[in-house]
C-alpha cells in the first residue's frame, strides 16, 4: 500500500468562510477513493483543490499542504500538476472542435505527440480505452457537441487517458447521465484502477457503494469517518454517518 | 376585450416590422431606377475601369476605378489597423483585466462610438495630418495612410464592444475543460475561447469594416480628396462615399452626373452586400464544426 497523494491539514476558505476544516486524509495508489456526503460539505472544493482549479478563483484561500508522490502540489507548476492529476467534470465539456482535436487538443499543447501517425495511434488507443472507439469511429472529424450526453462524457473520459496522468479526479460524473451510460462509465472506472488512481466525488451513496475500496463521507466540510467501502456501509463509527448512508438526513 | 388589445399589439408589432423591411426596398429600389438609368448611355464595364472621373468636362468621363481603389485602400488600412487593436483589447478587457479595471475601460471604449465622425475627421486633420507628413516626408499629410489611421480608431469601439460581448458568452465550462487538461492560460484563450467566440468576433469585425466603407465625413476632411489611381498608401485618395456627398449639391436632378453618383451608390451597396455575403459563409462554416 503506497499513499498516492497525502493531504495534511487542509483547510480552504471562500471569502473567508471555511468550507473545508482540517482535513488529514491520504489516497492509495491505484484505489478507488469515493467521497459522500450532502451539498455544502465541501466534497468539490476537496477536489478541486487537489488539482488547484480552485486557485483560479480569486476569493479562494487555502492553508495545509497536498503531497502527490511526497511533492508538495502548491509548489509546482499549476499546467504540469494539471496533466498529472486530471480532472472529469459533471457535464461533461466537449471543447466546441471536432472529436478527434478534442482528445489531441491536449496531448498537443503539453508537447506529448507530434507526429500525424502517433496522433492516429493516440486517439484510437484513447477511444477504445473508454469503450467509444466503435461508437465513433466512422466520425472522428465530425463536431464532438453532436454526440449524446453518455459518449460525451465517455469522450471527456478519452481525453483525460490521452494525457496519461496518474490521478483521475471525477466530480458526480454521472449526475446528469441515464442509467445505461452511468453502468458504462463506473465500468470503464473499474477499469482504470488498475492503471491510475482514482478520486470519485458522488451524490449517489450506491454508486460509492458499487466501485469505490475506500469511501470518506464528509459533513459540513469535515472529514467524520473514512474506512473501506464494506465497512464504512455495513458497520460505520459514527452516527452521522450511518443517518446519511440510510437516507435519514441530506 | 383583452383579445381585442391583443389583436392591437400584435398588428401594431407587425405593421412596425413591415416598414423596416419596405424601407430597405424603397430604398434599393429607387437606387436602382436611378442607378440604372445611368448605364443605358454609359456602360458598366467601363464605368468601373476608366480611370478616370471627369463628370463635368466637356466630354464627360465617368471612371469610378480610382474612387473604388481609394475605398478599398481606407478600408484595408483601417481594418489592419482596427481588428488586431479591437480583437486584442476586447480579449484583455473580458479576460486579463481585474474588474475594477474592466468596467472603466468597458464603458470609455463605448464612449468612444459615440464620438461623431465629424469631430474625429476634425481632430484628424489637425494632428494626424501634419504628423504623417513630418514623418514620411511627403507633400502632403492628405492621404490614405492618415485617413486609415483615423477609420481605423473609429472601428475599433465597434470591434470591441461586440467581440468582447462574444468572448464573455463563451461558456466558462470551457476554460476549465481545457485548464483541467493542463492547457496554460494563454493557450487556453487562443485554442478554445477565441475560437468558440469566432462568430461573434467576425460578426464584429463585419460591422467594423461596415462602419469603415459606408463612412463620409472623416475620410472627406482627412484623405485629400483627389481622384486617381493611388500608387501607394501615402497619396492622397478619394473614396465613393465622399464622392457622392461632395458633388450631390453640385449636380442638376436627372442629368448624367446625378445618375452617375446613384450607380457609385449602387456600386457601394454591391460591396457591402458581398463583404456581408463572405462573412455569412464564414460564420455557416464554423457552425458546421
Amino acid at each position: 500500500m503506497v499513499d498516492k497523494i497525502q493531504i495534511k491539514n487542509l483547510s480552504c476558505y471562500y471569502n473567508k468562510k471555511c468550507v473545508l476544516d482540517s482535513l488529514t486524509i491520504n489516497v492509495v495508489k491505484n484505489e478507488i477513493l469515493s467521497v459522500i456526503g450532502p451539498a455544502n460539505s465541501g466534497k468539490t472544493t476537496f477536489l478541486r483543490t487537489l488539482n488547484r482549479m480552485s486557485d483560479l478563483e480569486v476569493s479562494f484561500k487555502r492553508t495545509g499542504d497536498v503531497f502527490l508522490n511526497e511533492e508538495n502540489i502548491f509548489y509546482m507548476n499549476m499546467e504540469f500538476l494539471r496533466k498529472r492529476v486530471s480532472m472529469l467534470f459533471a457535464m461533461p465539456i466537449p471543447l466546441p472542435m471536432s472529436i478527434y482535436n478534442n482528445i489531441i487538443y491536449a496531448p498537443k499543447r503539453l508537447g506529448l505527440v507530434n507526429k500525424k501517425p502517433d496522433m492516429d495511434i493516440l486517439v484510437e488507443q484513447s477511444l477504445k480505452d473508454a469503450s467509444l472507439w466503435n461508437d465513433v469511429k466512422d466520425r472522428l472529424h465530425t463536431s464532438a457537441m453532436k454526440m449524446s450526453g453518455g459518449q460525451q462524457q465517455r469522450l471527456c473520459i478519452a481525453r483525460i487517458l490521452a494525457i496519461n496522468p496518474e490521478v483521475i479526479l471525477f466530480d458526480e460524473p454521472c449526475s446528469g447521465l441515464d442509467p445505461i451510460s452511468t453502468a458504462k462509465v463506473e465500468e470503464s472506472m473499474l477499469e482504470l484502477k488498475r492503471k491510475y488512481t482514482i478520486l470519485l466525488v458522488t451524490n449517489n451513496v450506491k454508486q460509492a457503494s458499487r466501485v469505490s475500496d475506500r469511501t470518506a463521507f464528509f459533513l459540513m466540510g469535515k472529514l467524520i469517518e473514512v474506512d473501506k467501502t464494506e465497512k464504512l456501509f455495513i458497520s460505520p463509527k459514527e452516527k452521522q454517518t450511518e443517518d446519511y448512508i440510510t437516507g435519514r438526513f441530506g | 376585450m383583452r383579445k381585442f388589445l391583443d389583436y392591437i399589439i400584435e398588428t401594431v408589432i407587425f405593421i412596425c416590422g413591415m416598414l423596416s423591411i419596405i424601407f430597405v426596398v424603397l430604398i434599393f429600389s429607387f437606387l436602382l431606377k436611378e442607378g440604372l438609368s445611368f448605364f443605358k448611355d454609359f456602360s458598366f464595364i467601363k464605368f468601373i475601369t476608366n480611370q478616370f472621373w471627369y463628370p463635368n468636362s466637356k466630354v464627360p468621363s465617368f471612371g469610378i476605378l480610382p474612387l473604388i481603389c481609394g475605398s478599398v485602400l481606407v478600408t484595408l488600412g483601417a481594418c489592419l489597423i482596427a481588428v488586431p487593436i479591437g480583437v486584442m483589447s476586447a480579449l484583455f478587457i473580458s479576460e486579463i483585466a481585474p474588474k475594477g479595471v474592466r468596467d472603466i475601460l468597458k464603458s470609455l471604449v463605448e464612449l468612444m462610438a459615440a464620438i461623431p465622425s465629424v469631430v474625429i475627421g476634425f481632430v484628424g486633420m489637425v494632428t494626424i495630418v501634419p504628423l504623417v507628413k513630418n514623418i514620411f516626408n511627403l507633400p502632403t499629410g492628405l492621404s490614405a495612410f492618415s485617413g486609415s489611421i483615423m477609420l481605423g480608431f473609429m472601428a475599433v469601439p465597434t470591434i470591441v464592444t461586440i467581440s468582447e460581448d462574444a468572448i464573455r458568452s463563451v461558456p466558462w465550462q470551457y476554460k476549465e475543460g481545457a485548464l483541467a487538461l493542463g492547457a496554460t492560460n494563454w493557450q487556453t484563450l487562443r485554442r478554445i475561447v477565441l475560437k468558440a467566440a469566432m462568430p461573434g468576433i467576425i460578426a464584429a469585425i463585419m460591422l467594423g469594416i461596415g462602419r469603415v466603407i459606408g463612412e463620409t465625413m472623416a475620410v472627406m476632411m482627412i484623405t485629400g480628396n483627389a481622384a486617381h489611381v493611388p500608387h501607394s498608401i501615402f497619396d492622397p485618395v478619394r473614396t465613393m462615399t465622399s464622392t457622392i456627398a461632395t458633388e450631390m449639391g453640385e449636380t442638376v436632378r436627372g442629368g448624367m452626373h446625378y445618375k452617375s453618383l446613384f450607380a457609385i451608390g449602387l456600386v457601394l451597396f454591391l460591396i457591402t452586400f458581398i463583404v456581408n455575403f463572405i462573412a455569412d459563409l464564414f460564420l455557416g462554416k464554423n457552425k458546421n464544426l
